[in-house]
Parts: structure tokens; sequence; C-alpha cells
């Protein structure tokens, strides 16, 4: 939150009269488009000067949030119009006056406008749009399918040994959006509550687990990409970022098919790209304003490749025509708040249904009752007062235990010494305790539509009396404490096993090449640990995947990895073991040096065998060196965010996650309970403190 | 209680040869010292019969059973090194005990209590190493081997790490020791005082060659070839390369100062006390006699008692 003020103020600078920022996330050809448009408007333009300013769009949104109520944010931004719902009540954005029908002789498509319409007001110029469409390949089907049945009967007919007729990412709540309205049904109902479980949603779950048995396994989008690229699928529902990376292929596309059932069209979400207005300013507005027009539409269509809003501009490719007509179709990405907690639950129950462990119904209720658990009401507000007054004594005692300690100590003789700490001791205070502090009284507060009330201890208590759920749910914090100390000892054995053992391997006088062994087994660690396990994910596909491979190969069952709790554990723990015992092998290596040869030769002559020599003497001896490592892996580990939620993803149900990667759903995919979420880091935290303290005492006993 | 019987005994790491036919056969009982500078094979052939070592050729036999493969853990030797290599992570007691706690053995605790008694231990049995003395460390590597009551003793250096004048009381004790448990020993060492004091029999080994097997009597006093004549006695022995066609070798007792065939100037006279080492320079070599009594100075006449003749080009002793 610092950084982010930090680098907001840093990117903006004082803003002079006429100047026009533009906060942006475009690359490649909409980054050039832009710089024309921005060359041009500034020539024509004399007393403006429009500054575009890349940022990455991760951090877009959260920037925005930080730098615009301080001042610091831009006068425009791009932005997808999701956030209006939230930015609106933050005040963080202005409504628009938007051009008249009719201006330049084009037309802002109205569902596009419509997106950005909220209590009657428009908040942003539309720029770009991007849907899902029917994409097919010429060669295995001449003619698209308009009709649910049509597709099915074509998937059917089109499958082969090695091809499948369509695929799609059909355990995605966003691509499973368009079946859901196409079956009349959708996230919220006519009175605009959440409702997951009725029956159209149901209809349209049934519709999606009979399609994706007839598709392949586990479809991502990188795998679409792959099959459709390769001729192994004929027709997959997609979007326009994947014409960037078509090839080989002569494809179409094509609106998504009319739902059989009911004769309305599969209709997708479509996201829109806007220009929001941060300031008040007279030429930030004409420049948005001419944006949005034709002339400049023209521009992103030709040169920035854009999907416009901008309805005047010629659209000659077929392929691009194909998701304008989807776009009359197409449902505006809700910008409810409540929407932000519909994803995991939806994705959840999708997962289940598409991989046969749950009928539509199971899968709809159960959509529905994790809603209902992540979005329960807020704890009641409590009394600050009586938590200012333990603080300001607990604040005194700490001073007054200080003055002790630190009277009659000579301090102006330890000045040099307070002069060497002091860079690593405010480092830490800016970058650990700091924050720490600051997550510790976030955890105090409940925060829910832009809104943070002081709700003193209730969110631990929530945690930990596992009070909106069974205690043996995934979601509680104690089964997943039990599946974290699990998967901590697990990987720990394991790290050490394997480390200490390579590690005696390379030290055996017959070992060849033993500089390049070394080398290839500390790679493993040298890799980034987030390509590591993308490399695993990919590894332990159910179709696709080496691991399943091999498997067949030696004539075994290919195993879907991620669809029991025992093989998903089991994945999530051999990925991690790869990135973690070459850290341990280093550390016994490096403790083997220190361990006189002539030990092992005395235990030798002594009568003890190979296993007694290493488990009587060396391993005694390497103790000293392993034990703070253990600790240390154990800890990582412990914290071992990227792998559970990169390889696993805490499948199945969330069965597989553990503490840090339950914190950070509860923060960023359960409807930002970002208090809660902060309590269960200072749990995490306590666990942690627990753990060192017995560590500290077990290493104290006897280390040589 | 064994018999020791190196039969062509050989050592090569890839292309060096470090140990050239070794035949030897050590009687039960007996105190063998190898001796020799450093790289002389010493140590190697020592290692060979701890097993740590493989032989290349010939064979070795522990109390007549060929053991060229058996591992150390079989042979039934203890070794005692010159780090002393104590189990830094165990007390004096659990290093001592630690062979017979593998084999369970049931005597364990009398035995290490015993040798404890012996060796003047009893009060540092709960210790650790890194809490003891250097002699006491030596101690307690010597108590290691002796609790196990093995075939051999095999003694790597064992004195090397200690100081002049403890040094000299742990090798009367050591001589103590095999008198009381007359164990077959192998003795390792490059100081020829303590190959002489302790040996019943000295192996003086050069460049991985035996060059001489015998009581440190016949080694001293009929030393087969001139680098025995150099290494043993100390010290060592005057050799005169211009006074005959033969090297001539003298050692410094055998000098007489008073009269005789050869005249001799002092150069210089080391002190020591009761004794005196006097370097005299005849013609144009040099020569160290050792006197007791008075101090000759200037120019002087000298005898020798006793002389040896040693081929100049082979070293082979001739008289």
């Amino acid at each position: 939150m610092i950084l982010s003020l930090l680098v907001g103020g840093a990117l903006v600078g004082a803003a002079q009269a006429g100047e026009v920022t533009l906060w942006h996330a475009w690359r490649g050809d909409e980054r050039v488009a832009l710089d024309e448009l921005v060359g041009r408007y500034n020539a024509d333009h004399p007393g403006t000067t429009v500054r575009p300013v890349f940022v990455s769009y991760e951090s877009l949104g959260s920037k925005i949030e930080a730098a615009v109520p301080r001042g610091n944010g831009p006068d425009l931004l791009v932005f997808a119009h999701e956030k209006i719902g939230a930015w609106t009540a933050e005040g963080l954005i202005l409504p628009v006056d938007l051009p008249p029908p009719g201006l330049g002789g084009g037309e802002l498509h109205p569902v596009t406008v419509e997106a950005l319409t909220l209590r009657e007001a428009v908040w942003g110029w539309p720029l770009a749009y991007k849907s899902l469409a029917l994409y097919y390949n010429r060669a295995l089907i001449p003619d698209p399918p308009a009709s649910t049945d049509a597709l099915l009967a074509a998937a059917t007919a089109l499958r082969a040994e090695d091809r499948w007729g369509f695929a799609w990412e059909a355990s995605s709540a966003y691509a499973d959006a368009a079946w859901m309205h196409g079956f009349g049904g959708g996230v919220f109902d006519e009175s605009g509550a959440v409702r997951l479980d009725s029956e159209a949603n149901v209809a349209a779950f049934g519709f999606v687990q009979t399609l994706a048995a007839l598709g392949p396994a586990e479809p991502s989008g990188a795998l679409l990409t792959q099959l459709f690229n390769e001729g192994r699928v004929a027709m997959m529902a997609n979007g326009p970022w994947f014409l960037g990376e078509a090839s080989g292929v002569d494809f179409g596309v094509a609106p998504l098919p009319t739902v059989s059932a009911t004769g309305r069209p599969a209709a997708p979400y479509v996201t829109v790209e806007a220009l929001f207005l941060t300031r008040e300013g007279a030429e930030a507005r004409a420049f948005a304003t001419w944006m949005a027009g034709d002339a400049a539409a023209e521009v992103r269509h030709r040169v920035g490749k854009q999907l416009v809003a901008n309805t005047a501009v010629l659209v000659t490719d077929p392929r691009l025509g194909a998701f304008r007509q989807q776009l009359d179709t197409a449902v505006p990405m809700p910008t409810r708040a409540e929407m932000a907690r519909t994803w995991e639950p939806l994705a959840r129950a999708l997962r289940r249904l598409v991989r046969g462990a749950a009928d539509p119904v199971e899968a709809a209720h159960e959509a529905q009752f994790q809603y209902d658990i992540v979005s329960r009401p807020s704890p009641p507000a409590a009394d600050p007062r009586p938590w200012f007054v333990a603080g300001g004594l607990g604040l005194l005692a700490a001073l007054a235990w200080l003055v002790r300690e630190v009277r009659g100590a000579p301090i102006a003789r330890w000045r040099f010494a307070f002069a060497w700490v002091a860079p690593a001791f405010s480092a830490m205070t800016l970058l650990v305790v700091l924050p720490f502090l600051v997550g510790a009284a976030v955890s105090l507060f409940d925060y829910d539509q832009q809104a943070w009330t002081f709700v003193g201890l209730a969110n631990f208590l929530d945690i930990v009396l596992a009070r909106d759920f069974p205690i043996e749910s995934p979601l509680s914090f104690w089964s997943t404490l039990v599946v974290t100390i699990g998967w901590t000892v697990a990987n720990v054995i394991l790290h050490v096993g394997i480390g200490v053992a390579l590690a005696m391997l390379l030290r055996e006088p017959w070992v060849r090449l033993r500089g390049v062994f070394r080398a290839l087994l500390i790679l493993p660690w040298a890799v980034p640990s987030y390509i590591t396990a993308l490399i695993w994910k990919g590894m332990f596909h159910r179709q696709f995947g080496a691991i399943n491979g091999l498997l067949v190969a030696i004539g075994l069952e290919p195993v879907s990895w991620f669809a029991q709790w025992s093989t998903a554990f089991a994945a999530n723990v051999t990925t991690n073991t790869w990135l973690g015992f070459p850290f341990m092998m280093v550390v016994t290596l490096g403790a083997l040096q220190a361990i006189p040869r002539d030990l092992e030769e005395a235990a030798e002559v002594d009568g003890a065998s190979g296993w007694q020599r290493f488990r009587l003497v060396t391993l005694p001896l390497l103790r000293p060196a392993l034990l703070p490592a253990v600790i240390l892996g154990s800890v990582w580990t412990f914290n071992m965010f990227n792998v559970i939620y990169l390889v696993s993803g805490g499948e199945p149900d969330g069965g597989t996650d553990i503490l840090i990667s339950q914190a950070y759903r509860w923060a960023f995919t359960r409807g930002h309970r970002y208090g809660y979420a902060a309590a269960y880091a200072v749990l995490i935290f306590g666990v942690l403190v627990l753990y060192g303290q017995a560590a500290n005492r077990l290493a104290g006993k006897k280390v040589v | 209680m064994a018999t020791l019987s190196f039969a062509g005994v050989e050592k090569r790491y890839g292309a060096v040869q470090v140990l050239h036919r070794v035949d030897l056969e050590v009687a039960d009982g007996e105190f063998i010292v190898l001796v020799g500078p450093s790289g002389c094979g010493k140590s190697t052939l020592l290692r060979c019969i701890a097993g740590l070592e493989e032989i290349t050729g010939g064979e070795l036999r522990i109390d007549g059973r060929r053991v060229n493969d058996t591992a150390p853990r079989d042979r039934d030797v203890a070794m005692v090194f010159q780090s002393y290599a104590l189990y830094p992570h165990m007390t004096v007691r659990e290093n001592m005990g630690f062979a017979l706690s593998l084999q369970k053995h049931p005597e364990a605790v009398a035995r290490v209590a015993d040798a404890a008694q012996m060796l003047g231990l009893t009060h540092l049995l709960d210790r650790f190493p890194r809490e003891l003395s250097g002699g006491q460390r030596q101690r307690v590597a010597m108590g290691r081997a002796i609790v196990r009551r093995p075939k051999v003793f095999l003694f790597d250096e064992p004195l090397s790490n200690l100081d002049a004048s403890l040094r000299n009381s742990v090798r009367v004790e050591l001589r103590r020791q095999h008198a009381a448990l007359r164990t077959t020993t192998v003795y390792v060492t490059h100081d020829q005082t303590e190959a002489l004091t302790l040996a019943d029999r000295i192996v003086v080994l050069n460049g991985g060659i035996v060059q001489q097997v015998g009581t440190p009597d016949e080694l001293y006093f009929e030393p087969r070839n001139r680098f025995v004549a150099g290494f043993i006695g100390s010290p060592g022995m005057n050799f005169l390369e211009r006074v005959a066609d033969d090297v001539v070798g003298v050692r410094p007792n055998d000098v007489r100062i008073g009269a005789g065939p050869h005249e001799a100037t002092v150069e210089v006279v080391e002190k020591l006390g009761f004794e005196a080492m006097v370097h005299l320079r005849v013609g144009t070599e040099v020569l160290v006699a050792r006197v007791e009594g008075a101090v000759p100075s200037g120019t002087v006449r000298v005898d020798f008692a006793r002389a040896y003749r040693f081929d100049r080009a082979t070293g082979e002793r001739r008289g």
C-alpha cells in the first residue's frame, strides 16, 4: 500500500496546466495506435498536452485506488468496465457526457454504453470490447452450427481418436456464463439477488456436463490454443485474444449458437474497455470524446487491431465482424459488488460438474451454498475505545520496559554501533515491521463495499470457532491447518531425505563427473518456482501430461491427478520436493566438508555397516547444520503459496489449500474479505512463532 | 591374538605404484614398527591392513585367513588414528564402547570400565572429546581400541600431536600396555627414536620398498644399506665420500678423539649437558662426533672405533 503510494506519486509528478495524464496498460499494436493518436491530437491542439503513462494491467487497478483519493492520480485512465461499481462508490471516477448519437456519422454500440451505465449515469467513454465467440476449423467443418443441438451433433460426429469436435474452458464461470444466459439463467435473478441454483442454471449445467464429456480433459486457455492450431479441435469458444495466437489452420469465427431448448442465443459476457475520468478538466473530456469518436476509432481498429465500440468504423474482416455480431447479444459483465464473490463458488462447482463428481443439481446447490458462506453478513461493529485503552497501556508498558533496559547503559559509547545498525533497522522497520503492524491492525476490521468497520476480534473468533461452516469443511481454519501441517511434514521429510541422500552419493569416490551432477541437481533451485510449478502442472494434465504418458506407456491407467485429494496432494508434494531438495543437498554438501573422513573410517574399522556409519556418525554430525535448514525449510514450505496455487489450485474442492492460499482466497477471490484474510495471516504468524519456539528449544538441547 | 602375513603385497593408484612387493611375516603378539620418511608408503601399508585401502597385488593374511577382499568391519582389527578420530557427539564412554555396542556385546560396560581404569580415564567417562586435553584424547583413542580386544592393533603416528615430554611418557605407557596385553601390533611412525624404543622388529620403508626388517639392534648395528644406516640412530651416521673406494659410514658414537690417523678441525660444538655433539672437518668432509666429558677445540686427531662400507653406486653394505 505504502509502496504503491510512492510509485503512484512518482508516476504523476506535478501536473501542469493543459496537461492531460493518461494511465493505460496497452502494449504492442494498441500502444502504437495510442502513440499515433496522442501525437496527432497534441499537434492539432496546441493548448493541450496529453501524456500517456504505461502501467502494467495487474497493478493499474490498485494504483488507481491508492493514488486518486490522495490527488496523485491521472486525469484519465483506460480500464475494463467491471470496476465501475466499486469506483463510483468510492468516488474515484466522474460521470461523462457521451457524444450524441450521430456524431461524426457513427454511434457507440448500445451494449457497450449499457456496460458503462450505472444509476442512470454513464461512467466512461467505451473504446473496445471483448467477448467469446465460436471459432471453427473450415477444413473440418465448413459451416458453424447455429443451435446447441447442431453443436452437440457436430461435436459427436467430429470426435476421432486424437481429435475433438468442440472445446472450451468448461469449468470457467466466465465461459459458462454464455450457456447460463442462453438457458435463461445467470448469476442474478430478476430481483437482482444472486441465485446460482435456479432451474435455468441447472439446465445450463446439464448441457455443460454433456458437452464437456465430448471434449478434451481439463481444457485450459493454453491447451485450447495448442489443440486448435494443431487441428485437433474442430470448434472452440474463445475470445479475440486468440486471433494473435492462431497459426496453421484456416478458420472462421461466428456468434455462439442458439440454445435449442429455449430458442435464446448463448450470450457471453462482454468486457468493455473504456476511458475513465478521474479529475475534472475540459481538456481531458475533449480528448476522451475524441478518442471514442470515429476518426480515432478507425485508427484503433486499423493500427491497434481493436474491436472498437464505435460502430461507424467499417469492419471488413469477417472474423472481427463475427465478434461485432456477437456483441449484439452479449451481456455486459455485471459490475455489482456481489459479483466478485460468485466466481470461486461457481468455478468450484463447475470443476466438480465437469469431472463428473456432481450432477447438475448438486453442482448448482453447491455453488449457491458456497456463495452463501463467503457472502455471509459482516460481523457487528465493535466499540474501539477499550482497544485504544488496552493499546495505550501496552505501549506504555513497552516504553517502561525499554527505559528500564536502557537506563544506565552507556549509549554515547555505542554511537557508532547505532549508526551501523540504523540502515538495516530502518529497512526492516519499513519492509517488515510496518506492514506487519498494518496487517495486524487490518485483522481487527471488516471490509465491505469500500467501507471499513472496526469489529475487534470478531474475525479471529469466526475463524477459530469455524462459525460459518463445519469444522471438517475444507474452508475451515482447522482442517486447513491439518492439511498445511501434513503438507509441511511430508515435504520436509522428502527434501531432507533426498537432499542428504544425493549429497552422500555425490561424495562417493566412484561417482564421475561430480561437478556436472552437482550443477544439474542444483538447477531445479535456480529456476523460478512459479515456472517450475507451471511445468509440473502441465505434466500432471490428465490427457496431455508427461506423467500420464509414462503411466500409459508402461501399461497403467492414466490418473486424473486433481480429481481426488490424495493424488492432488501428491502432485503438489512432488512439485515442491523437486523445488526443495537442492537446498537441503547444498546445505548437506557444505556440512559434509566439515566432517573429517577419519571419523567414518574409524567407525568402519569399529565394525559399523554403511547404514550404521551414516546413522550413528555422519547424521549426528550433520545435525547442527541441518537443523536450521530444516526450520527454515519448514517455514518456507508452510507458506509455499506458488505451488499450491499453480499446481492443484486447491483442487479438489479446496481440499489441498494450505493456510496461506486460503488467506489469499479470502482476500481476493471471495469478495475482498481483507480483515478476515488479515486475521488468517496473523494466525499463520502465530502458528509459525510457536513452531519457531519449539524448534529452538529442540535445537538448543543437543547440538555439537 | 593373531599372525599377519604379507606375500608380495602391492598397491597402486593408477600409474603410481606406492607399495612394491612387500613380504613380511608378523608373529603373534609381536610389536612391529613401520618407519620411513614421509611418502614412503608406511601409512598406506597400515591402511591396507585395516582394509581402508584395497590391495592391488599379492596377498594379505590375518591369522592365516586371506583378507584381501574382506571389509574393514570383518577383519577384527582396531586402529588409532593420528587425529584420534574421536566421535565428537559422543561421550568418552560412548566413544570407547562404540564398537561393542554395535555388536550388542554383553560385556561392553565392564570392558569400558576396565579399560578406563587401566588408562586413568574413569573420571572423564561422561565428558565429550572437546572437553579433553590432547593427551587425554590420545588415551581415549587407545582405550577405544583396547576395549575391543581385537586380533591386531594398528597405530598411525599416534604420538605426533603430543608435546615432547608427553610423547616420552606415552611411549613408555604403550610399551607397558603391550607387555600386558600381548596383542599383535603394527605401529607407523616417522620418528626413529619411537621405532627403536617400541619395536620388537622394525620395518624400514623407502619409496614403497622395504629396505630392511629386523630388531632395533640389528638395524642399528647391522644396517643392510646406506639408507637404513642413515635413517636409524640419532644423530645420523656420518658418511665420508672420499677417504676410500667405498663410502665409509661412521656413527657419531664411534668417533674417537685424541689419537688416530685422521687430522680434524673442530668447527662447531653443540653442548647437551652430559654430552656434546662436535662437528669436525676432515679435509673436505664434515662429520659429527658424540663426546662425553671434556670438549676438544682447535686441531685434533681422530680415529673410528667402527666403520661401515657402502657401495658408492647401489648403497649396499659391503663391510
